[in-house]
Formats: C-alpha cells, sequence, structure tokens
C-alpha cells in the first residue's frame, strides 16, 4: 500500500473525501458501500448495521436505506453526477449462525445494498458478500481498488 | 399423449395451495407496510409540530435573555444587587438553550453519520461531579438533592481514568440527570453512582419520581416523543434526550437498562465497554484537556 492517509470509519458512520483517502473498516454481518465517482475519481462509504430504519429513535446511517441514500446524497453534494457513480459492496456475512430467516441479517443487509442501488441505477462492479467470515477493507478513493483481508473473529 | 383427469386435478391442486400460500405472504407483507406508513404518517406529523416547538423555545429565551440583561444594563448603581437575581435566570435560560441546542446538534450529527467516537483518558467521578454542577441551579430550584457516590474513587484510592469519549458521555449523562430532575417531585433525590463491573465502566442514576410504565418504555427512546405531551406541559425540552442518548450509548458500543414501576421511580443503568485510546490527552471533562509540558510564547 501506498502512503495514503487512512480514516477508520467507525459502525454507523459515512466518510466522504475529494482528497484521495485509505477508507478502512472492519465488517461482520454490516455491509459497507463504497461509491466512486469514475470522473472527478473521489469516492465515499458507509457502514450500516441493520437494513431497514423501523422509524423509531433517529434515522441514522446505522439503517441500510438511509446509509445508502445519504451515501449518494453526499457524492452528488460534492459534485458527483448519479450516471458517473460505480458501487462496490462489502460484508453480509453471517458470523452468528442463525436457524431462523427472519435473523438472517447478513443475508438482509445484502439485499437491501442490490435493492436499492438497482433502484438508482448504480451499477455494483465489484463485490464479496456473504460466507462465514469477517472481512477487514481498505477502499483506496483515488482509484476504486478495494484490498479485502478476511478474518475469524469478529464482535460486529 | 393424454393426461389422465386425475393428474390434472392434483397439479390443479398443487398450483391453488401454492397460490394460497402466497396469498398469505401478501397479506402479511401488507399488512407490514401499513404499519410502516402509519409510522411514517405520525412522524411527518411530529415534525412539523416539532418545527413549531423549537421555533418557541429558541425565541422565548433568548427573548428573556435580551429583556434581562437591558434592565440590568439600565440598573440605577443603588440597585446593582438586584442584578444577581436576574443574572441567575440569564443563566438558567441560557443554560437550558445550550444544553437543548446540543442535544439538536448531536442528533443532526448522528443522522448525518458523522458522529465518531473521540476516545481519551477520561476521569469518571470529575465527569459526573461537573454534570451534577451544571444541574446545581435546576436541582436547587425543586430543593431536590443529588447524591453522588462513586464506588471507583474508593477501590482506586487515587484518580481513575477510563478510556472513553468524554464529550458524548456527558451528553448522555446531562440527559439522565435532566430527567431525572424533570420528572421528580419537589423535596426529592436522586442518586447517582458509578462502579466498574467485568472492566465496564457502570453509571445508574436513580429518582424517586413518577415512574414509566411497562408500555411506554418502548416509546422513549422514540425522536420528538414525550409522554407527557399536552400542552400545559410543564416538562421542558422536545423529547430528543433520549433517543440521542440511546444513539451515542451505540456509538460507545454500550447498553442502557431502564427498570421502572409507577410512583415509585425509575433507574437507569448504563454499561460502556472501554474505549481503545488513539491519544494519550487527558480530559477532565468534555471541554478541558491537560498537557504535561509547559510552553510560555
Amino acid at each position: 500500500m501506498n502512503n495514503l492517509q487512512t480514516h477508520y470509519l467507525y459502525p454507523s458512520a459515512i466518510y466522504i473525501s475529494r482528497k484521495p483517502f485509505y477508507i478502512t473498516t472492519i465488517l461482520g454481518s454490516c455491509i459497507a458501500v463504497c461509491l466512486w465517482d469514475k470522473k472527478l475519481k473521489f469516492g465515499g462509504m458507509n457502514h450500516y448495521m441493520l437494513p431497514f430504519w423501523n422509524g423509531l429513535g433517529l434515522a441514522s446511517p446505522k439503517y441500510g436505506n438511509i446509509a445508502i441514500e445519504k451515501l449518494i446524497e453526499r457524492m452528488l453534494f460534492n459534485g458527483s453526477k448519479k450516471e458517473n457513480l460505480i458501487a462496490k459492496v462489502f460484508g453480509g456475512g453471517e458470523i452468528i449462525a442463525n436457524q431462523s430467516e427472519l435473523f438472517n441479517i447478513g443475508k438482509r443487509n445484502i439485499d437491501i445494498a442490490k435493492t436499492i442501488l438497482a433502484e438508482k441505477n448504480i451499477p455494483i462492479i465489484g463485490s464479496s458478500v456473504g460466507g462465514i467470515l469477517g472481512r477487514k477493507i481498505w477502499f483506496n478513493t483515488e482509484n476504486s481498488e478495494v484490498i479485502l483481508k478476511y478474518i475469524k473473529k469478529t464482535k460486529k | 399423449m393424454k393426461t389422465s383427469n386425475k393428474e390434472l386435478l392434483e397439479e390443479l391442486k398443487k398450483n391453488l395451495s401454492l397460490t394460497e400460500k402466497q396469498q398469505l405472504q401478501i397479506d402479511n407483507l401488507n399488512e407490514k407496510l401499513r404499519l410502516v406508513n402509519e409510522k411514517l404518517k405520525e412522524s411527518e406529523s411530529l415534525k412539523s409540530h416539532f418545527i413549531s416547538n423549537i421555533t418557541n423555545e429558541i425565541i422565548n429565551p433568548f427573548a428573556s435573555i435580551l429583556g434581562l440583561s437591558k434592565n440590568i444594563i439600565a440598573l440605577d448603581d443603588d440597585k446593582i444587587n438586584n442584578a444577581k437575581s436576574m443574572a441567575k435566570l440569564i443563566f438558567s435560560e441560557a443554560f437550558h438553550l445550550d444544553f437543548q441546542l446540543i442535544n439538536i446538534f448531536a442528533a443532526a450529527k448522528i443522522e448525518a453519520g458523522t458522529n465518531i467516537p473521540e476516545i481519551v483518558n477520561t476521569d469518571i467521578n470529575q465527569l459526573i461531579k461537573t454534570v451534577i454542577d451544571a444541574f446545581a441551579y435546576d436541582s436547587e430550584k425543586k430543593k431536590i438533592d443529588i447524591k453522588f457516590d462513586s464506588l471507583i474513587s474508593s477501590e482506586m484510592k487515587k484518580t481513575f481514568y477510563f478510556k472513553t469519549d468524554p464529550e458524548k458521555l456527558q451528553i448522555i449523562l446531562k440527559n439522565l440527570v435532566s430527567n431525572s430532575i424533570n420528572y421528580s417531585p419537589e423535596s426529592n433525590k436522586i442518586e447517582i453512582k458509578a462502579w466498574i463491573e467485568n472492566e465496564d465502566l457502570n453509571i445508574s442514576v436513580t429518582d424517586h419520581g413518577k415512574g414509566i410504565s411497562e408500555s411506554d418504555k418502548k416509546l422513549i427512546f422514540d425522536r420528538f416523543k414525550q409522554l407527557d405531551s399536552c400542552i400545559s406541559s410543564i416538562n421542558k425540552g422536545y423529547g430528543l434526550g433520549l433517543s440521542v442518548t440511546k444513539s451515542l450509548i451505540d456509538i460507545l458500543e454500550g447498553k442502557i437498562d431502564i427498570q421502572s414501576n409507577i410512583n415509585q421511580g425509575t433507574i437507569v443503568i448504563i454499561t460502556i465497554p472501554e474505549g481503545e485510546s488513539l491519544s494519550d490527552d487527558i480530559a477532565f471533562n468534555g471541554n478541558e484537556f491537560l498537557f504535561e509540558s509547559e510552553e510560555v510564547f
């Protein structure tokens, strides 16, 4: 890796920079959507934990539907045009084995990302989702490259 | 090729039962959709209510602050002693305004996804004392005695530092203490305890107010929700406090537990794990930092 500055992205947060950065985060059943502008060559990332905001509490990017909308909004605010955006999606593993379909958070998190991005016509050009392992990723916002490492144990 | 009537019938039956199953699923989804829809409607009306509330509650305190300071400026020299009581009122108005604005900005930052933990070594006892001091005027006015019992210092016999985000912890505690004062009857007491259990920091705030019913417990973390929402409500604030508190505790990866009995009071316990420090600065409370070396320019 070259000498880019690194920003650690916490769960429920969003980070966007017009300057080149490594945005890094650790994912279990959470999802990180990386958006990149292929014209202006910059990007941003979110890290959400649950698929839908339940209407209670604050409408924070802890929830997929809000986190993805907000990330797109912020990209547009920073000068992007929607047709220049591409996406990469990571995470959504089933770290804790669950029998019930209802608690299948990883899978439901993946579904919401695919649904919303398809709705907005933003192509997913790369992804690594599902499985039983956690992931650590580094998103290079200069060239959209994502480095991924699988990790065995995670608390998220 | 000829299919027997029996086979056809079987096929039809199979299709029918599948359709029934799908219909059931659709009904199920529709019901969920209806509930979300109701939530949205409710949320929208609460939001407009919130904006009119906010206008009143920001403009009114400012009006009294401006009026009172004008009166102090206009005081004759021999009546300068009156300034003290007026300054107290100004302080009270400004304090609540400041507190509400902090909550509003914290909520905005959480919703924008830009509120991240900033972990430093924090003197927990000092931080709790700072919060109690901040509400001294309020508690005095209602004759409420706030007792702070720290098990941390007695165990350690020296200043105890815990790695956490002091600014967020302070907002959390301010909201808990403010709620306890608001919902306590006059001449009562509030107890605050702090202790370490399994390396996690625990802080409890106990009041002897009117308590929260089991069904209301689900609602209290709603944004803009106040249980006592009638117009004549004597309780200040926008109902934003506890939803901010909950989200901030989430950011610190902690837990909040509420035990309450109607008319007997409420115990709120927060549990926060130690964070990972990125720097070695020491914070006494949310605002002050101590640096070891002295430098004069």
